[in-house]
């Protein structure tokens, strides 16, 4: 991405992320995706209403923080589940998105953890962001937040605390990292036998963190690594990643693997929306330069 | 009375229905309304449809059963490693949805469909069936004399059969009536290529496998209606990637497959699928005073596309793959071939070779018509779509 900045003229995009448990809407003004500042934002829980409504309210409230009017958007670009959505001008692979919006929130990082609902995956990228290899968690629901979202509605813990009662555990119990159902199986078993809930926590978020770990040593990250996605804002997580991190780095047969850090940021979980808004600028210009036509019309 | 919008939506209604009607009910209802008329199936790739109308004969372009069908009886008659199609063409034939057929050609894709015709023959020794030899020396003297024979052979077992002998007035209006039906696919083709979002991939794609049972004059009014209610219809732009699909040409990839490439971010803007209908390049001219059969077969060998069946020399399907890239000003090229489709695997790594040369980026994948899963072919296809749109030749 090659665009002038000081030639770029300001747009007003708008980034659609709809995931399988909440969307994520972000209104950015930038020079062509670059200078980015978020002017309006808007995450809400999908909670069995249908996803066009969740979207339609999203994109109202978060237009409605930044004062800009339906037809004031230069591109609308979704991403995620987005692909169907009507109203988008384009549309933005979430793996696309999360690394651009990740480079944003963090422009040190060259790698990014996307942990979703529904899987969870590893990015790598250059400094502008384009994506240079990446790894996903398999179609088996242990690697997933949902499988997160699952465990704590069986021990009747909100969601919300999670990580904090995560972060008071004293003795984590280890949880099969492998398989969901087996996980499940073996957390009843611990409440039979009496483990505290915040142990059974943080043993699932080591056993996820064990994956997730995995995932970025596959793809050859280095250095600083930004935790994206429904999970960001999950402390525990995070510091079930960067404990697994250590202790990696204390064993001999890993010892030599090049040192990561995890961290998060507190728009992390707004990055696929980010991403889209800012290379929909990024296209807007490209498009408009090309004489492509861009025919925008009114928001949704 | 039906504005554009619900004219388009009524003409993909009746597309989709035409599409859908795996027990051939259109076929029954023309031979109701044509006693004593033959309905002859015939297996992609190109088969001369106007000799077939010229005799009064209904000609039925067989695809498989797609999606909608499990394979019980058919997979005991071919092999693990040979594509799908010819499975679920022999169980459709099995279990007796294929009944309105008078017979069937097998025109010359691969060896597979070779096969096909062969046990067709074993199993319904009472029913009309043939094999098609098309011309692979393009020298009119030589190809053409020999292609002409066959249709006149072909054009006998059918008179044979209670089809109305093979008139040259019947041919020249019947490749008129097939010139109408091409005229109006090139310009379905040409309105998506000029604004796909205006006409969508998946719908150009119902279109035009709708005229599938029809007769030319039936589908080309069909085509002509819907552009027309598409040219009025208000859409909105989308910022695709523009992608030549490659290798679909025989089995057909699930019309679900179509819909997640659009939805991953591709404008389809040109494609191999239904490649029968558009395996010779524009009109088939009919000088005045000529034999229409000789014309029919000359228009095959001077004007045939470059298709994975068709044998021409080393490098001409690349060269034209990449005229064909940029006539259309596409940003890249789909290769979805069928699982085991020997000619389209065959022929991928030359024209990957072509598209590389050109600096032309591409991406590959194969399906089966019965395939179920889209979220890998999405990823594929997003990934790449958005590497096109972000980092064109970089990508």
């Amino acid at each position: 991405m090659g665009a002038d900045d000081a030639e770029a003229r300001t747009h007003l995009t708008l980034g659609v992320d709809p995931g399988a448990s909440a969307v994520k809407v972000v209104v950015a003004r930038s020079r062509a995706g670059r200078q980015g500042e978020v002017l309006g934002r808007a995450c809400q829980r999908i909670r069995r209403r249908p996803v066009a409504t969740v979207v339609q309210a999203c994109v109202e409230e978060a237009r409605a923080q930044a004062g800009v009017p339906a037809d004031g958007l230069d591109y609308m670009a979704t991403t995620g589940d987005g692909d169907g959505l009507d109203f988008q001008t384009g549309h933005f692979y979430s793996m696309t998105t999360h690394a651009r919006g990740a480079l944003e929130l963090a422009p040190e990082v060259r790698s990014a953890l996307d942990m979703g609902a529904l899987h969870g995956r590893a990015l790598r990228f250059d400094e502008r962001g384009r994506v240079l290899n990446h790894r996903m968690t398999s179609q088996c629901a242990s690697g997933s937040g949902q499988f997160l979202e699952n465990i704590a509605r069986y021990l009747g813990v909100p969601l919300e605390d999670v990580g904090r009662l995560s972060l008071e555990a004293t003795r984590p119990e280890s949880v099969s990292s492998i398989c969901a159902v087996l996980a499940e199986t073996d957390v009843i078993n611990m409440v039979s036998r009496g483990i505290g809930t915040a142990d059974i926590l943080r043993g699932i978020h080591r056993s996820i963190a064990g994956r997730l770990v995995r995932l970025l040593r596959a793809i050859g990250a280095e250095g600083e690594v930004l935790l994206t996605g429904g999970l960001a804002a999950d402390a525990g997580l995070l510091a079930a990643l960067n404990e697994t991190l250590e202790e990696e780095a204390g064993q001999a047969r890993t010892r030599a693997l090049p040192s990561l850090h995890v961290r998060t940021h507190p728009e992390a979980h707004l990055a696929g929306a980010l991403g889209a808004a800012l290379l929909g600028a990024y296209r807007h210009e490209q498009l408009e330069r090309s004489g492509r036509r861009a025919d925008l019309a009114s928001a949704p | 009375m039906a504005g554009p919008l619900g004219d388009c939506e009524a003409r993909l209604a009746r597309a989709r229905a035409l599409v859908e009607d795996r027990r051939l009910d259109t076929v029954r209802a023309w031979k109701a309304g044509h006693p004593g008329g033959l309905a002859i199936g015939h297996m992609p790739v190109y088969v001369p449809r106007p000799m077939l109308e010229a005799q009064g004969c209904l000609a039925v372009a067989l695809f498989g059963g797609g999606d909608q069908v499990d394979i019980i009886r058919g997979d005991s008659y071919f092999q693990s490693y040979i594509c799908h199609i010819p499975r679920s063409t022999i169980e459709l034939a099995l279990t007796g949805d294929l009944e309105p057929l008078d017979g069937v050609l097998f025109p010359s894709i691969c060896d597979v469909i070779r096969n096909l015709g062969g046990m067709w023959k074993l199993l319904f020794p009472d029913r009309y069936s043939d094999y098609l030899d098309l011309p692979q020396d393009f020298d009119p003297e030589v190809g053409g004399a020999f292609y002409v024979r066959e249709l006149g052979r072909i054009a006998g077992e059918l008179e044979r059969r209670g089809a109305r002998p093979l008139e040259p007035g019947a041919l020249r209006e019947a490749i008129a009536r097939e010139n109408r039906r091409r005229a109006a696919l090139e310009a379905m083709d040409a309105l998506r290529a000029r604004e796909p979002w205006r006409v969508r991939a998946s719908e150009a794609y119902l279109i035009a496998r709708a005229g599938a049972a029809l007769p030319a004059q039936e589908h080309a009014t069909l085509l002509e209606e819907f552009l027309a209610a598409a040219a009025l219809r208000e859409v909105r732009y989308r910022d695709n990637v523009r992608v030549v699909l490659v290798g679909a040409f025989c089995e057909q990839p699930p019309f679900e497959l179509v819909l997640t490439l659009e939805r991953a971010g591709c404008d389809i803007i040109h494609d191999d699928l239904q490649l029968g209908l558009r395996a010779i390049d524009g009109e088939i001219r009919v000088p005045e005073g000529a034999d229409p059969l000789e014309a029919l077969a000359r228009a095959y060998l001077e004007q045939g596309t470059a298709m994975a069946s068709r044998y021409i020399g080393e490098g001409e399907k690349g060269v034209a793959l990449v005229r064909r890239v940029c006539d259309a000003a596409a940003d890249g090229v789909v290769f979805a071939a069928a699982s085991f489709c020997d000619p389209a695997l065959l022929d991928q790594p030359m024209l990957e070779r072509a598209l590389e040369g050109a600096g032309i980026p591409f991406t590959s994948f194969k399906f089966a018509e019965n395939t179920g899963q889209f979220q890998v072919i999405r990823e594929q296809a997003g990934a790449f779509s958005d590497a096109v749109k972000l980092w064109g030749k970089e990508s």
